[in-house]
C-alpha cells in the first residue's frame, strides 16, 4: 500500500475519488439548501457567501444541487459498469476457457457488436426502450458488455498458457480447480483495472444521456441534466453550466486516475 | 500483405456488418414500442395504424421483415424515410459527406498534434513539460463532449463578444474560411478526448521504445540524439499509435452524434438524433450500419498502414 | 597492488584502457546502493581481458561506466577511466558522442533485441560509417558490405537488404559485430555475445571473435558469466563478485591457482564432463516408460485444408517431434540434449501429458495412444519441473499451498498431516520450514526452483521430467540444483529425464544421453560412450562446439593434486 501511494497519480486519483464518493454517499445531507427551493430574488448569481457556487435560473443553490445529484450520477456509473463488467466477464471467461468453436463464435458476435460505437449503441437501446434512468443504465451495461468480454477473454488467455496453469494440467487437476484457483485469481486484476476506468466512461455516457434528455428526467439533479437545463442561461451565468460540467469531469477523472494507478501497482513488472 | 489477405479481411467485414444488421434490426424492431403508433401519435385510429403497419411491413413476421430489409440493402435500396418522405440514401448521403468533413478535420488535427505531443512528453519524461502534457491528457479524457462544447460556447461563442459562431455549417467548396470558422469548435470538441488519449498512448509507447535495447545500441554507436529519435525511436512508436487511432475512431463516431447536435452540424449524428426522436426506422438503421461500416473499414486501413510501418508484420 | 615489473605510470599511458580505483553507486528508494567498489582494470593494446561474474556482480555496470552510458541515478564516487591515456570521465556528453562507435564499440548479448526491427541491416551498419567517417550513403553501403564479408557472411549484399527478423541469430550477431568493428575502434566491449545463441552458432561466433581479434589487433573487454568460455578467448581475467574484483591475473594462473574463495567456488561450479556427480547406474535395468514412434505436428492442417488444399496442407505447420522412440529405465537419469527447436521440450510436454501426440506411450504395462488416454495415476507418477520457476509457481499462492497441492490432490498424506509433510519436503530441498508462509516473489530464482522440485517430489513419482531446470539460474546455483536433484534421486529411487542444452553438465549426471535435432532423435548412447567414434556427426559437432573447459580440467588436476 505504501508503494501504491508513492505515485502522484494514485494520490490525486484517490483524493478525487474520496471527494466524489463522499458526495455520492452523504451529498444530500451535506447540502446547505433544499435543491428544489426557488429563490426568486437570487437568480443566476455567481459564487457568494450565501451561495458558494452560485445559483441557477430559478435561484436554486448550485452547491446543493450538485451535492444532491452526486448519488444518482455516480451510482449510475458504478452500477452500469458493474452490470456490464459482470455479464461481459462471464461471457469472456467462458470464451477464453472453452476455446475452439465456442470461442470463435462468441468472438465473431462480439466483433460485430464492437463495430457499433458505444454511444450509438446506448442511444439506440435507450430510445427504443423509451428513455429514463433505468433504461439508460441497462443500455450502458449492454454497450459495455462486448468490450469487457473481450478484455476478460484476453486476460484468461494470457494466463491460460502460463507454466503454473500447465503444471496444474500436467498434475491432472480438474477443470474447475484450474479455472477457479489458477486462472481466475491471476486474470482478475486486468478486469478490475478496466472496470475502474470504465466507471468514468459510464458516468460520462450517463451524463450525456441526461443532457440529451434520454436519461434522468426533470426535476432530477443529475449533472448532465443540470447542464442541459441551464444551457439557455449559460451566457448570463456560466457558473450554472460550468459547475455540473466540471463535477462530471472530476468524478470521471477520479475513477480514471485511480484505475491507472491501480494498473501500475498491479503490473507484475513493478512488483518484483 | 497478399491479395488473399485483403479478400479475407473484406469478407470478415461483411460478416461483421451482417451481425450489425442483425443487432440493429433486433434493437429497433423487437424491443417494445409500436413504431406505427409512435409515428401517428396516440390518438391514431386502428385502421390508420394497420395501414401504416402494412406499408412498413410491420405486419409480417420478424424474419421476413429482416430478410426484406437486408435484401433491400444488397440492392442498394435503403428504403424511404418515414418523416422526410425522401429516399434514405439521398438523406444519408449528404449527411455522411458533412460528417466526414467534420470527422476527418478532427482526426487529422488530432493526429498531427497528438503524436508530437506524446513524443515530447516521453522525451522530457519526469519534467514539468511531461507533467503538463499528462495533466492535460487526463483532464481531456474526463470531459464529456457536451461539457467541452458547452464551455467552449460560453467562452468563445457568446452572442456579442464571441469569436466563433455558435453553430451551423458552411461547405468548404463554397467558402473555405467560412468552413474553417464553423468547423473549429466542433472539431476541437470532437478531438479533445482523442487528443488526450492518443498523446498518452504515444507517450507510453515512445517511453518503452526509448528504453529498448536497440535504442541503447543506437546511442552506443555514437549516433546523434536527433538521429536516434527520428530514425530509431519515433518510427517504431508509430505503428502502435496507428492501432490506437483506429480504435479511437469508434469513439469519434459516437462523439460526432453529440457534437453535431450541439453545434447544429447537418451530419449523420444530427440526422440520427432527428430520426431517433421521430422513430424514423429506415434512417436509424441506415445510419447505424453506415457508421459501423466506416469503423470496420478504418480498422482495415489501419492494419494496412501498420504493415507498411513495421516490416515484421506481414499478413499472408 | 601493481606488479613491480610494470610501473603504474607507463602502464596507464600505454594501456588501451585503464581503470583506476573506480567506484560507482546508484541512488535508489532504499538509499545509496554500491555497484562497483575500487575497480582496477587494465587492458593493454591488442589484449583481451575477461571480466567474469554472476548476475548482479556489477559486470554490466562496468560496461556502462566505460561507455559513459549511465542512468541518471548513478553516482560515480571516485576513480579514473582512461582510454589510451585520456581521462574519459572528464569528457562532456558531446565529446563522448564522437568517441562511442568510433573509438569504443560494444557487442551486446542478444542480437534480436539490440538491432532495430524496422530498419534494414545494411543501414544499421552504414549509419555508423556515415556518422563517424563521414562517408556518403553509397560509400557507407559498400563499406558495410565489405565489413559483413569479413565476418564470414556468404552473401553480404543480400544481407544488407534484409530486416532483422529475416536473419538468423548467428547472422544478426555477425551484423552487430561488423558494426562494432566498422570504424576500427581501439576498444570493443563484448557483453556476453554468445549467451543468447545456440551451441553451434555460439562456437562460430567465438571463432569469429578470435579471428577478428588477430586481424585487427583490437583491445577487448570480454564480459561473461561462463568461466570455461572466457578461458578460451582471453589473456587475462578479472573475477567480479558483488562489485569488487576479488581476483585478477593471467587466465592460467587464476584457474590453476585461484586465491580467492569465490573464484574457487566458481571454478568448482563449472560443469566438468569428467567429474561424475550422478548416482550409480541401476544394476538391473528395467524399463519404466517407453516412447514408440512419437510424433508431434504443430499447426497441423485442419480437415478442411486437407480436403481443399492438399498441397498446401502437406507443407502446413512443422513437426516438433517425428518418429521418436526411446525408453526410460527405473531409477536412471536420462539426458535429452539438443539446441533450441530440436524437439527436446516437445518430448517433455508429451511425457507430461500436455501435448497431443501420434504414436504410443507404454508405462507400467499400460498403453497410451493419445493425450486424452492419460489418466490421473499416470499424472501422479510422472511429474514435470519447468525451466522458469518464476512462471511455474502461481504468484498468488503461498509456497505451502503450492507444495501441499499434490499431497491433497493425490491423497498422499491425510489432510491433517499435510503441513508437516510440506515442512519435510522443504527440508528435503534445503529450504527453511517457515518458507511455507511466503509467496514466490519473496524467493530467489534458485529457491523458487527448489520449491518447484519439492512440488514434483511431493507426489512421490516414479519419473521426474526436468525441462532445462538449470538454464535460467546462475552458475553456482545451477550446480547446487543439479546436486540436489541427484541427492533426491538417490533417496527416492525416482527416475529422471533431464532435458538440457548443456552438454558438459549432462555428462556429469546422465547414465544415458539422447541427442535430438530438428525433431528427430539422432543419437542415443550410454554416458561414458559420449566420445566414442561411432557417435553421430551431429553429436560430435555439438561436443566439439562446447568449450573444452580448460578451467574445469585444471580444477580437476588441482583437486587430484591436492588429494595426492
Amino acid at each position: 500500500m505504501r508503494d501504491f501511494f508513492s505515485s502522484p497519480t494514485a494520490v490525486v486519483g484517490t483524493t478525487l475519488l474520496v471527494i466524489v464518493l463522499t458526495a455520492a454517499l452523504f451529498g444530500p445531507w451535506l447540502a446547505p439548501y433544499d435543491p428544489q427551493t426557488f429563490h426568486p430574488i437570487a437568480r443566476l448569481q455567481g459564487p457568494s457567501a450565501a451561495h458558494w457556487l452560485g445559483t441557477d435560473q430559478f435561484g436554486r443553490d448550485l452547491l446543493s444541487r450538485v451535492l444532491n445529484g452526486a448519488p444518482s450520477t455516480v451510482a449510475f456509473g458504478v452500477f452500469a459498469t458493474a452490470l456490464g463488467v459482470g455479464v461481459g466477464s462471464v461471457i469472456g471467461v467462458i470464451a477464453g476457457v472453452s476455446g475452439g468453436w465456442v470461442d470463435s463464435t462468441i468472438m465473431r458476435i462480439l466483433d460485430g457488436l464492437l463495430a457499433v460505437p458505444d454511444l450509438l449503441f446506448t442511444l439506440l437501446i435507450v430510445t427504443m426502450l423509451g428513455g429514463g434512468m433505468e433504461h439508460a443504465l441497462l443500455a450502458v451495461a449492454v454497450a459495455f458488455t462486448p468490450g469487457m468480454a473481450r478484455i476478460a477473454r484476453s486476460a484468461v488467455l494470457s494466463v491460460r498458457t502460463r507454466d503454473y496453469v500447465r503444471a496444474a494440467i500436467a498434475r491432472g487437476e480438474s477443470g474447475f480447480y484450474i479455472v477457479g484457483c489458477e486462472v481466475l485469481p491471476n486474470a482478475l486484476s486486468p478486469i478490475v483495472v478496466e472496470a475502474t476506468i470504465r466507471v468514468s466512461f459510464a458516468i460520462m455516457i450517463g451524463a450525456t444521456l441526461g443532457f440529451l434528455g434520454l436519461g434522468a428526467q426533470p426535476p432530477s439533479t443529475e449533472w448532465g441534466l443540470m447542464v442541459a437545463e441551464a444551457r439557455q442561461f449559460m451566457f448570463r451565468n456560466p457558473w450554472c453550466v460550468a459547475i455540473p460540467g466540471l463535477s462530471i469531469a472530476m468524478a470521471a477523472l477520479g475513477f480514471n486516475l485511480f484505475g491507472d494507478a491501480l494498473r501500475d501497482a498491479l503490473d507484475p513488472r513493478r512488483s518484483h | 500483405m497478399t491479395r488473399g489477405y485483403l479478400i479475407r479481411r473484406l469478407l470478415a467485414i461483411f460478416l461483421v456488418l451482417a451481425i450489425v444488421t442483425f443487432a440493429v434490426f433486433a434493437i429497433t424492431t423487437v424491443l417494445p414500442g409500436n413504431a406505427a403508433i409512435m409515428i401517428l401519435g396516440e390518438y391514431a385510429t386502428p385502421d390508420a395504424v394497420a395501414a401504416l403497419e402494412r406499408q412498413l411491413n410491420l405486419d409480417q413476421p420478424w424474419y421476413m421483415q429482416y430478410f426484406n430489409w437486408v435484401a433491400g440493402i444488397l440492392r442498394g435500396d435503403l428504403g424511404t424515410s418515414l418523416r422526410l418522405s425522401l429516399p434514405v440514401s439521398d438523406v444519408v448521403g449528404e449527411a455522411f459527406l458533412n460528417s466526414a468533413l467534420l470527422g476527418v478535420t478532427a482526426l487529422v488535427a488530432v493526429t498531427v498534434i497528438a503524436i508530437p505531443l506524446g513524443a515530447l512528453a516521453a522525451l522530457k519524461r519526469g519534467t514539468a513539460v511531461d507533467l503538463a502534457i499528462g495533466l492535460f491528457s487526463y483532464l481531456g479524457t474526463a470531459l464529456p463532449e457536451f461539457v467541452t462544447a458547452t464551455l467552449l460556447l460560453v467562452f468563445l461563442a457568446a452572442p456579442n463578444s464571441g469569436i466563433f459562431p455558435a453553430g451551423g455549417f458552411v461547405a468548404p467548396w463554397e467558402n473555405m474560411s467560412g468552413f474553417a470558422y464553423h468547423v473549429a469548435l466542433p472539431a476541437f470538441t470532437l478531438g479533445l478526448i482523442l487528443l488526450a488519449h492518443i498523446s498518452r498512448q504515444v507517450r507510453s509507447e515512445m517511453a518503452e521504445v526509448l528504453s529498448s535495447d536497440y535504442v541503447r545500441a543506437a546511442r552506443l554507436k555514437g549516433l546523434t540524439e536527433r538521429r536516434v529519435i527520428r530514425r530509431h525511436a519515433l518510427p517504431n512508436s508509430l505503428a502502435p499509435a496507428v492501432a490506437v487511432i483506429s480504435l479511437d475512431i469508434g469513439y469519434l463516431l459516437g462523439g460526432i452524434i453529440v457534437v453535431e447536435e450541439i453545434f447544429a452540424w447537418p451530419g449523420l449524428g444530427r440526422l440520427l438524433m432527428y430520426a431517433l426522436e421521430n422513430r424514423d426506422l429506415p434512417v436509424i438503421q441506415a445510419v447505424t450500419l453506415l457508421l459501423a461500416a466506416v469503423y470496420a473499414l478504418s480498422n482495415l486501413v489501419s492494419d494496412i498502414v501498420i504493415a507498411m510501418l513495421d516490416p515484421r508484420v506481414r499478413y499472408a | 597492488m601493481t606488479s613491480p615489473l610494470t610501473p603504474a605510470v607507463t602502464e596507464t599511458t600505454k594501456a588501451a584502457l585503464a581503470i583506476r580505483n573506480y567506484s560507482l553507486s546508484y541512488r535508489t528508494a532504499d538509499g545509496i546502493v554500491s555497484a562497483l567498489k575500487n575497480i582496477d582494470l587494465t587492458i593493454a593494446k591488442g589484449q583481451t581481458v575477461g571480466l567474469v561474474g554472476e548476475s548482479g556482480s556489477g559486470k554490466s555496470s562496468m560496461a556502462w561506466s566505460i561507455m559513459r552510458y549511465l542512468p541518471p541515478n548513478a553516482v560515480e564516487t571516485a576513480g579514473a577511466i582512461r582510454l589510451a591515456g585520456e581521462e574519459i570521465l572528464d569528457y562532456t556528453p558531446r565529446q563522448m558522442l564522437d568517441i562511442r562507435g568510433r573509438r569504443m564499440a560494444m557487442v551486446f548479448q542478444d542480437p534480436s533485441t539490440s538491432l532495430n526491427p524496422t530498419i534494414r541491416l545494411g543501414e544499421q551498419i552504414a549509419e555508423v560509417l556515415m556518422r563517424h567517417r563521414g562517408l556518403t550513403k553509397v560509400e557507407a553501403m559498400q563499406e558495410a558490405e565489405a565489413a559483413l564479408a569479413r565476418t564470414g557472411i556468404t552473401h553480404p549484399k543480400d544481407m544488407l537488404q534484409r530486416y532483422p527478423h529475416e536473419a538468423s541469430g548467428g547472422e544478426k550477431q555477425r551484423v552487430v559485430i561488423a558494426t562494432a568493428f566498422a570504424c576500427e575502434p581501439e576498444l570493443i566491449i563484448f557483453d556476453e555475445p554468445t549467451t543468447a545463441l545456440d551451441i553451434l552458432t555460439a562456437r562460430q561466433i567465438l571463432d569469429l571473435f578470435n579471428q577478428l581479434r588477430e586481424e585487427t589487433n583490437v583491445s577487448a573487454l570480454y564480459i561473461s558469466h561462463d568461466l570455461g568460455l572466457v578461458s578460451r578467448v582471453v589473456d587475462e581475467v578479472s573475477v567480479l563478485h558483488k562489485g569488487v574484483i576479488v581476483e585478477s591475473g593471467k587466465v592460467d594462473d587464476v584457474f590453476r591457482r585461484p586465491k580467492a574463495d569465490y573464484t574457487r567456488q566458481l571454478i568448482g561450479a563449472v560443469p566438468n564432463p569428467d567429474r561424475w556427480i550422478g548416482i550409480d547406474a541401476p544394476v538391473n535395468p528395467e524399463p519404466l516408460i517407453s516412447l514408440e514412434t512419437i510424433g508431434v505436428h504443430y499447426n497441423a492442417p485442419t480437415m478442411l485444408q486437407k480436403i481443399f488444399q492438399p498441397k498446401e496442407a502437406e507443407k502446413a505447420g512443422f513437426w516438433g517431434a517425428k518418429n521418436v522412440s526411446m525408453d526410460v529405465r527405473k531409477g536412471e537419469l536420462l539426458g535429452v540434449v539438443g539446441e533450441s527447436g530440436s524437439g527436446k521440450s516437445t518430448i517433455a510436454k508429451v511425457l507430461a501429458g500436455l501435448q497431443e501426440f501420434d504414436g504410443k506411450l507404454q508405462f507400467d504395462g499400460k498403453t497410451f495412444a493419445s493425450r486424452k488416454d492419460i489418466d490421473r495415476a499416470y499424472r501422479r507418477r510422472v511429474q514435470l519441473v519447468f525451466q522458469h520457476p518464476d512462471a511455474s509457481l502461481n504468484p498468488r499462492q503461498t509456497i505451502g499451498t503450492i507444495i501441499g497441492r499434490p499431497l491433497k490432490l493425490y491423497g498422499i498424506v491425510p489432510a491433517d498431516k499435510v503441513a508437516a509433510r510440506v515442512a519435510d519436503l522443504l527440508e528435503m530441498v534445503r529450504l527453511p520450514a517457515d518458507y511455507a508462509k511466503r509467496h514466490p516473489h519473496q524467493l530467489s530464482g534458485g529457491e523458487k526452483q527448489r520449491v518447484a522440485i519439492a512440488r514434483a517430489f511431493a507426489a512421490e513419482p516414479d519419473l521426474v521430467i526436468c525441462d532445462e531446470v538449470t538454464a535460467a539460474l546462475d552458475v553456482s546455483v545451477q550446480a547446487a540444483v543439479a546436486e540436489l536433484l541427484v541427492k533426491l534421486q538417490k533417496d527416492t529411487g525416482t527416475a529422471c529425464v533431464f532435458i538440457t542444452h548443456d552438454l558438459n553438465l549432462i555428462r556429469q549426471l546422465a547414465h544415458r544421453i539422447a541427442v535430438m535435432h530438428h525433431g528427430a532423435l539422432v543419437d542415443f548412447f550410454d554416458g561414458p560412450d559420449a566420445r566414442s567414434d561411432d557417435r553421430d556427426p551431429y553429436t560430435k559437432a555439438l561436443l566439439d562446439a562446447v568449450p573444452v573447459h580448460a578451467a574445469a580440467e585444471q580444477s580437476q588436476d588441482m583437486m587430484e593434486g591436492s588429494a595426492r
